[in-house]
């Protein structure tokens, strides 16, 4: 009889037998001694002590009982907890909430930070930079020249490739598209040490032919345009007029450079001049060190700056970057911004979860005195309230995951494109589940540790006399600290979402130079194949005016070769006739326009006059300048009718003759600075990079999303083998161009709004247990004469007190926190005080807005049944 | 040496409380009341062994198998549980017993100084 190896209850069961057969005994020997049953049956209760206990110290001597423990604890929880429903539902939603936001964000983190790259040997592959910083500065990149030169010499990587995403237009498989395609060495994939799940890599014979028409497309181009055709190798596509014909697909998972839809071979040209800049990686040479990587690229880019002085770079970007950085790049602040906010509105919602169970085990006194009594060692007790702490934890950690399932598709959906790379790979893993179930499970234990250790404290000094409920002040002191933590750390969320508003706000009241509103572009880029020439281009342009002008309710129409907030521009320096020097360093943007330009988008003429039709190739050359180029030259204010040039060697024919004077307009983003600018009308300009990308605008009081309907009509009967781009209204690229930091203050406020709503919740909760735990007290007072409003009082001012000192705890800490949003903040100091001022009344307003209904029912107390009550 | 004082606060020492169940059950077999009485009654009354001590170390003696179990009936026919002694324990009885001796010894030793003062 292996009896005590036996399941659980079975060896419960033998020990209720065992001790029951003592009692037998003792009992019987008792009546043997001539004692009454009755008296028998007491004294040998007595002597055997109590039952229960003695039953838990047995228990403990046996193996395993720790798991049967806690199996009977988590049995208990949940029994209780239904019985319990309110607070069991408010403690669960409360931190599934708050572990909803936290594994949501977990999720993108893990992905973008933390997931491992797909690529072989992750560790060795790193970005190889010697960029121009600054103005010019693009990220991490290299001259042509330079690499070819350092290519050749260098010792540290087993193999280097160069590559450069772009846009171009594909057609031959369905409608046409702008995508991004980049073109790299051959080499590319076998440095990153990737290869295609399909067809075949490029092979070094490729590189050597510069014209070769091979392509790897990525898995998302294949299943979007080719629907999965296993047989897509060998099939075709065209690319800006010109056939390729696909060798591979890529796994699903390869997305570098982000968003490349196509990768193809390209040359380099490694001219002596800046022309032309790349991307560079390498693979690391087995036994080098990174650092002696660096100290070699830093040692050639030296040598070789001295030697070709054009290409000589002031502050250079010189490194040897893991490649997960250059990938990450700027988002890893965000994202660790994002995360310390859910952070704290985790805290919040672990302070709540703990005062609700502090509430819950004042009103569990009485339970807790019995079971005590009866024998529950106090060690029992605490582990008990763990479990349940616990138990709630993990409800609402699985919860949390289901609001994360939600929550990760629509947070990737919210994000403006481009921000989160590796997007593929944000997905709810098992990392991400497995902190989430440790996170849970520690917060349990924080919350609950407190409440675990007061209620057992107080178990031990509570005795049966006291009426359950406890005749003595609810001890409050510790439910005020965490309301106070509650509210401290809400407003330094509040002044985060605060100032990120604020700084919007500014974005998005930045004279941009031009009236964004009712303007309607498009985008079209000429590829060369089909557009050779300056003619073909010109005629292009003029069809499309043409055909522009049959579309009904629209004002006026004009185009540009790149329009404001295109991300790109085109500038340069200019000679001044008579010998004028230019001021040291200064360019200029070199926008051509249509005559109709400036009063399409808005742009005031200050003085002299606009383009006209009559500006064409055969009268003089004209250009309109900026306010800033014009005071900048000529300070005297004289700039009409002077004459300059973009040639270097301007013949005769190339001087321009300024006829015009415009506002300066913002070119490259609301936080940069207005661009100084020299204008050409694009009828006097021969020179195809200079018009092979126009934007077409066009101001209308029509309903714009028909207008843009309607454009993409005309384009596709002027060309219909042209792909429009950034079709839209102006005031819609305007935002889009700070969706950024748009995304980034509306996460900020959603944490915010959610931290608030919990701290009021934890307000609201402490607030009317206390009224209802004080009922008595109110009761009497009132009896006593205290009228109804002097109640309200009583509880208004302990809102107060605890608003205040949470406010000072909070503006302190945010005067501390908020230095980490400078970065992310546009004219708005992070200390902002307006921005704080407003806030703390805010979360004031919400505190008393919480305390409100506690505070009506502690009025509404009837003397007589509270004092009735016990 | 007083008597006020319960000795099953001797659980500090809980090799002697096992020790004694151990040397109990050298007589043959006994069930828990039992055990609690002869230890009860053989150290007159000295040491009252408490039940909420008995029990874990009669299940730590029977885990460890130095002590068996077996289910009997007792006269008014209630299930009780019978614990004896197995070789294992006998032995490890053996160890402890001379081990005490060895203790008892040694304390005796310190507690009787050759000095004028008697016992406390």
């Amino acid at each position: 009889m292996r009896w005590p190896f036996g399941p659980g209850p079975v060896r419960d069961e033998n020990l209720d037998e065992e001790i029951r057969g003592h009692f037998a005994m003792a009992i019987a020997e008792r009546i043997k001694r001539g004692e009454s049953p009755e008296e028998a049956t007491a004294a040998a209760r007595r002597e055997f002590g109590n039952v229960a206990h003695v039953k838990e110290v047995t228990r403990e001597t046996w193996g395993g009982i720790w798991f049967e423990r806690l199996l009977q604890d988590v049995r208990f929880t949940f029994r209780s907890l239904r019985r319990a429903r309110g607070f069991t539902a408010v403690a669960v939603l409360t931190f599934a909430l708050a572990i909803g936001v936290n594994t949501t964000m977990f999720t993108v983190v893990n992905g973008i930070l933390f997931r491992p790259l797909p690529f072989r040997g992750e560790n060795d592959v790193f970005v190889l930079s010697h960029a121009p910083t600054g103005q010019f500065g693009n990220g991490p990149a290299m001259f042509d020249a330079t690499y070819a030169a350092y290519a050749r010499s260098q010792r540290s990587f087993e193999s280097t490739t160069s590559f450069a995403g772009g846009l171009a237009t594909m057609t031959g498989v369905g409608e046409p598209t702008r995508l991004m395609v980049t073109g790299a060495s051959p080499g590319f994939l076998r440095v990153l040490g990737v290869s295609p799940a399909r067809g075949r890599d490029f092979t070094p014979a490729e590189q050597l032919d510069s014209a070769d028409s091979h392509v790897i497309i990525s898995d998302a181009l294949w299943r979007d345009r080719f629907g999965s055709d296993p047989n897509v190798v060998g099939r075709a596509l065209e690319l800006d007029g010109v056939r390729n014909t696909i060798i591979g697909v890529m796994p699903p998972t390869f997305d570098f450079p982000n968003g490349t839809r196509i990768w193809r071979t390209a040359p380099i040209y490694p001219n002596p001049h800046r022309v032309s800049s790349r991307q560079v990686v390498g693979r690391l040479a087995r036994g080098i060190t990174p650092a002696a990587a660096q100290a070699e690229l830093q040692a050639f880019t030296k040598r070789f700056d001295e030697q070709q002085s054009d290409l000589r770079i002031e502050r250079p970007l010189d490194g040897v970057i893991p490649i997960r950085h250059a990938m990450v790049g700027d988002v890893r602040r965000s994202l660790l911004l994002f995360e310390g906010a859910v952070a704290f509105v985790l805290l919040i919602a672990c302070a709540n979860v703990a005062n609700l169970l502090l509430m819950r085990t004042a009103a569990r006194q009485h339970e807790i005195t019995i079971r005590t009594a009866l024998g529950a060692a106090r060690g029992r007790l605490f582990r008990q309230f763990l479990t349940e702490s616990v138990v709630i934890a993990l409800l609402g950690g699985a919860l949390g995951v289901g609001i994360a399932i939600a929550g990760v598709p629509a947070l990737v959906a919210a994000a403006p494109s481009g921000l989160l790379p590796r997007s593929h790979d944000i997905r709810i893993d098992w990392t991400v589940l497995a902190v989430t179930a440790a996170v849970s499970i520690l917060a349990g234990l924080v919350f609950g540790v407190a409440p675990a250790l007061q209620s057992t404290r107080r178990a031990i000094r509570a005795s049966l006399v006291e009426s359950g409920q406890a005749s003595t002040p609810p001890r409050t002191a510790l439910r005020s600290a965490i309301v106070i933590l509650e509210l401290a750390l809400a407003l330094v969320l509040l002044v985060g979402a605060g100032l990120m508003t604020r700084s919007f706000l500014r974005m998005r009241s930045v004279d941009l130079g031009f009236k964004p509103a009712n303007v309607v572009t498009f985008t079209v880029d000429l590829p060369e194949a089909r557009y050779p020439t300056v003619a073909a281009l010109r005629d292009f342009r003029r069809r499309t005016e043409a055909a522009l002008r049959g579309v009904p309710n629209l004002q006026a129409i004009a185009a540009v070769n790149w329009r404001p907030l295109s991300n790109a521009s085109i500038m340069g320096d200019f000679q001044i006739e008579g010998g004028q020097e230019r001021p040291p360093g200064f360019i200029v943007l070199k926008p051509c326009v249509t005559p109709d330009y400036f009063r399409v988008m808005g742009i005031r003429l200050r003085s002299g006059r606009g383009f006209t039709a009559a500006d064409n190739e055969s009268t003089p050359r004209v250009a309109i300048v900026t306010a800033s180029v014009a005071t900048k030259l000529w300070p005297d204010g004289n700039a009409l009718g002077k004459r300059i040039s973009m040639s270097d060697k301007p013949g005769p024919n190339d001087w321009l003759t300024i006829v015009g004077i415009v506002d300066d307009v913002i070119q490259d983003g609301v936080k940069a600075r207005p661009s100084p600018a020299i204008y050409q009308t694009l009828d006097q300009v021969h020179f195809a990079p200079f018009i092979n990308h126009l934007a077409f605008v066009a101001r209308t009081d029509a309903d714009p999303g028909l207008v843009e309907r309607q454009f993409v009509g005309v384009l596709k009967s002027v060309d219909p083998l042209q792909a429009p781009e950034s079709v839209g209204t102006m005031a819609s690229l305007v935002m889009l161009s700070i969706a950024e930091p748009v995304f980034q203050m509306r996460l900020l406020a959603l944490f915010s709004i959610l931290a608030v709503i919990l701290a009021a919740v934890g307000i609201y909760g402490v607030l009317a247990s206390a009224v209802s735990e004080r009922s008595r007290e109110f009761g009497i007072r009132m009896a006593l004469g205290a009228s109804p409003p002097a109640v309200v009082r009583l509880v208004l001012r302990r809102t107060a007190v605890l608003s205040i000192v949470g406010v000072a705890v909070g503006l302190a800490g945010a005067i501390g926190v908020t230095r980490v949003l400078t970065k992310f903040l546009f004219g708005v100091e992070p200390t902002d005080p307006l921005t704080f001022t407003i806030v703390t009344a805010a979360l004031v307003a919400t505190a008393f807005a919480a305390a409100f209904v506690p505070a009506r029912r502690a009025s509404r107390v009837d003397p007589l049944i509270a004092i009735r009550h016990e | 040496m007083a008597r006020h004082e319960p000795l099953s606060r001797i659980e500090l020492l809980q090799g002697t409380l096992d020790m004694i169940v151990l040397q109990t059950l050298r007589w043959g077999p006994r069930h828990g009341y039992g055990i609690a009485q002869m230890i009860r009654a053989g150290s007159n009354n000295t040491l009252q062994v408490d039940t909420g001590s008995l029990y874990p170390a009669l299940h730590r003696l029977e885990r460890k198998k130095w002590i068996s179990a077996e289910w009997d009936l007792s006269e008014n026919r209630q299930r009780i549980r019978v614990y004896k002694l197995t070789p294992a324990g006998r032995s490890q009885l053996a160890v402890e017993r001379s081990r005490w001796e060895q203790l008892s010894q040694a304390i005796a030793g310190l507690m009787q100084p050759p000095a004028t003062e008697g016992e406390s």
